[in-house]
């Protein structure tokens, strides 16, 4: 168990930059899943964390040492690979034990006692079955719950993990998720998590950062990042879908103001210094679709329905601009005429310029609602 | 059924000039040579192999069952033995560490280049070369063992029968090493990095992994380094001619050093003939032997 800290991390590969100042803390015992699209550099920092590559810039420490250019071995660390990294001519169990039996003395385990600890894990992890093959011979999901034994058999300062579910199909996938939890949480060992499946982060997580372009946009709770994001990056990234955009402007109108959105109009009473441009987030499950006209509802047209079950996925035009809601399935047809009602003690403003959230706007709009 | 004939004869036609290049220069020569191998004065017969098993000087004998407790001359059949016990296991084992070894040096391309072109070395040459190595006057060797105070290996180490076998063996380790690094360093460079780190935080030492992913992984490499080497030694001639010429007094002769004896020193053919056949069905063996243990394991 151990406290993890990165400090203005910086790693390069030639001309790019993988990882750009990224500065985290993990607290001791802490479930933290780094999120984001391809290519963030999620993986390159879960490798900076193991000693696998050395920083061109910044410190790593943990427990408050500097570990910075360590081995992996004197980190201790274990380590879940994207790429599963079994030893082909091992098998199954010989992989999973292989890092107790490297240690053996070390750590003072006789062979029984890690038989037990291979077969508990396997067990955990539903390959008992497997326990003769070689990693050849496996399916790519059994391939991931080998590499995912291989580490969870460790009781390490810190456990790594890079997308160790993203090969199991859905039931099995939630099904390891929570089992994955419960031995995390009842082991507390500290975990970072690398994943680009935002509900693997909305459920796992105790913190998430949100990382783009090698950066680390915004590190907070699931419920923060989701419902308070701090730049227009998260609020696109997270949610299904995501969180809309409206390119609205603020404006001066008679003692007051108004927020003029494409197809929609809001007076303000307040007045804004000029016309102002902004970006205003909206989440699709904070917009309702109603088939009668009204107070507060604006005309729109219904483009295309996914259905999803109970709820579906309405896209709309409304003023040119394209807006996603996610209603009930009340049968709505493309081409239909309805009248959406924002929920706008939710919505969100972000700076057009830098992409950043305006909070204080934000909560003027809000203020205003209803 | 008639569309396969079609492409069987097709296939075979496709074939015939090769099939018809090797059996000109290899089934005829190596039929040729078998009927002269049993060709004596009183007809057909395995009187050649006879005696050449039972030749008793020691620069042609194959076996010297008297001289086996001590120093050589032991024969050439056991020189070629003695040969393979020592060169196979050290080769390969060295050409392996060292291949590991470079991934972890920076421009390993440029010391596998230098390494790679050792191999263009006749061998002739490099039997020459060995000579000069274990020189008294010039030799690294025996100038090593003088500073050490090791009178008996600090002479010239191809003058002696003592040392006369071993100075050979160990030159062709150093002369085949760059062959046994080429292949195993291919071998190495391709088993996936993430392996190695894989293993590195599992906290295995540079030696375990070494001995557990490495080794394992380049296996069927190693395989190809041991029966390559196996074969050479068997068939080793060349830097026995340059080097010793299976001297002194017949303490560093092999099998086809033998055979060019008979063939070229006594103008024997049929047991020049039957020596090469000898050597022949031992390198058969010995090839098909390792090659079907390794498909079992
Ligand atoms: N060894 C390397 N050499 C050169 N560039 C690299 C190397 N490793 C990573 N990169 C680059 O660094 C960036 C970050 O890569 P990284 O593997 O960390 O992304 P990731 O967030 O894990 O993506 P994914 O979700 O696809 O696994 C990418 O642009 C990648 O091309
Ligand atoms: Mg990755």
């Amino acid at each position: 168990m151990a406290s993890v800290r990165l400090e203005g991390v910086v790693k390069r590969f030639g001309r790019a930059t993988a990882v750009n100042r990224v500065t985290l803390e993990v607290g001791d015992g802490e479930f933290f899943v780094l999120l984001g699209p391809s290519g963030c550099g999620k993986t390159t920092t879960l490798r900076l964390i193991a000693g696998l590559e050395y920083p061109d810039e910044g410190r790593i420490l943990m427990d408050g040492e500097d570990v910075t250019y360590k081995e992996p071995k004197e980190r201790n660390v274990a380590m879940v690979f994207q790429n599963y990294a079994l030893y082909p001519n091992m098998t199954v169990y010989d992989n999973i034990a292989f890092p107790l039996n490297v240690r053996r003395k070390e750590i003072g385990l006789t062979r029984e006692e890690i038989r037990e600890k291979v077969l508990e894990v396997a067990r955990m992890l539903q390959i008992e079955e497997l326990l003769d093959r070689k990693p050849g011979q496996l399916s790519g999901g059994q391939q991931q719950r080998v590499a995912l034994a291989r580490a969870l058999v460790r009781r390490p300062r810190v456990w790594l993990m890079d997308e160790p579910l993203s090969n199991l199909d859905a039931l099995l996938r939630v099904a390891m998720r929570a089992e994955l939890k419960r031995l995390q949480k009842e082991l507390g060992i500290t975990t970072v998590y690398v994943t680009h499946d935002q509900a693997e982060a909305m459920g796992l997580a105790d913190r998430i950062a949100v990382m783009n372009r090698g950066k680390v946009v915004q590190v907070g709770t699931p419920r923060e990042v989701f419902h308070e994001p701090s730049h227009i990056f998260v609020a696109t990234f997270l949610g299904s879908p995501p969180m809309n955009i409206l390119e609205c402007t603020i404006e001066p109108r008679g003692g007051g103001g108004v927020v003029k959105c494409p197809g929609i109009e809001r007076p303000l009473q307040w007045s804004p210094g000029g016309v102002e441009r902004i970006y205003l987030g909206v989440r699709p499950e904070f917009i309702r679709v109603e088939r009668s006209p009204g107070p507060g509802r604006w005309e729109a047209t219904v483009e295309v329905v996914e259905p999803l079950g109970t709820e579906a996925v309405v896209t709309l035009t409304i003023g040119g601009a394209i807006v996603k809601a996610k209603v009930l399935d009340e049968g709505y047809r493309p081409g239909e005429t309805v009248y959406l009602e924002l929920d706008w003690s939710r919505v969100q403003a972000f700076d057009p310029e830098t992409g950043r959230a305006i909070g204080e706007l934000a909560r003027t709009l809000r203020g205003l609602a209803g | 059924m008639k569309s396969r004939l079609r492409e069987n004869l097709r296939a075979y036609g496709f074939l015939a000039p090769a099939l018809l290049l090797l059996g000109v220069f290899v089934v005829y020569p190596i039929v040729g040579t078998i009927i002269i191998s049993l060709e004596t004065q009183s007809g057909l017969g395995l009187g050649n192999y006879l005696e050449v098993l039972s030749e008793k000087s020691p620069s042609k004998a194959l076996v010297i069952p008297g001289n086996l407790g001590g120093p050589p001359p032991w024969g050439a059949l056991v020189h070629n033995m003695v040969w393979i016990l020592v060169h196979v296991p050290l080769t390969t084992f060295l050409g392996l560490m060292l291949a590991y070894m470079l991934i972890h040096v920076y421009g390993r391309s440029l010391v596998k280049s230098i390494v790679f072109l050792s191999m263009i070395i006749p061998m002739v040459v490099g039997g020459l070369i060995i000579r000069f190595i274990f020189d008294s006057q010039v030799g690294v060797i025996p100038r090593i063992f003088d500073t050490l105070g090791v009178e008996s290996l600090a002479r010239t180490w191809t003058a002696y029968p003592e040392t006369s076998l071993a100075s050979l063996i160990l030159g062709s380790v150093w002369l085949w090493l760059g062959f046994s690094l080429t292949i195993h360093s291919a071998a190495v460079d391709s088993v996936p990095r993430s392996l190695i780190e894989a293993a590195r935080i599992d906290g295995a030492s540079e030696w375990q992994i070494f001995r557990r992913v490495i080794a394992p992984a380049v296996w069927p490499a190693t395989l190809t380094v041991m029966v390559m080497t196996l074969l050479w030694d068997l068939k080793i001639f060349d830097i026995v001619y340059a080097a010793t010429q299976g001297g002194p007094g017949g303490s560093s002769t092999v099998l086809a050093y033998v055979m060019w004896l008979y063939f070229a020193r006594a103008l024997d053919y049929g047991r020049a003939a039957a020596t090469a056949v000898i050597l022949t069905i031992l390198t058969l063996a010995a090839a098909s032997y390792m090659i079907r243990r390794s498909l079992r394991g």
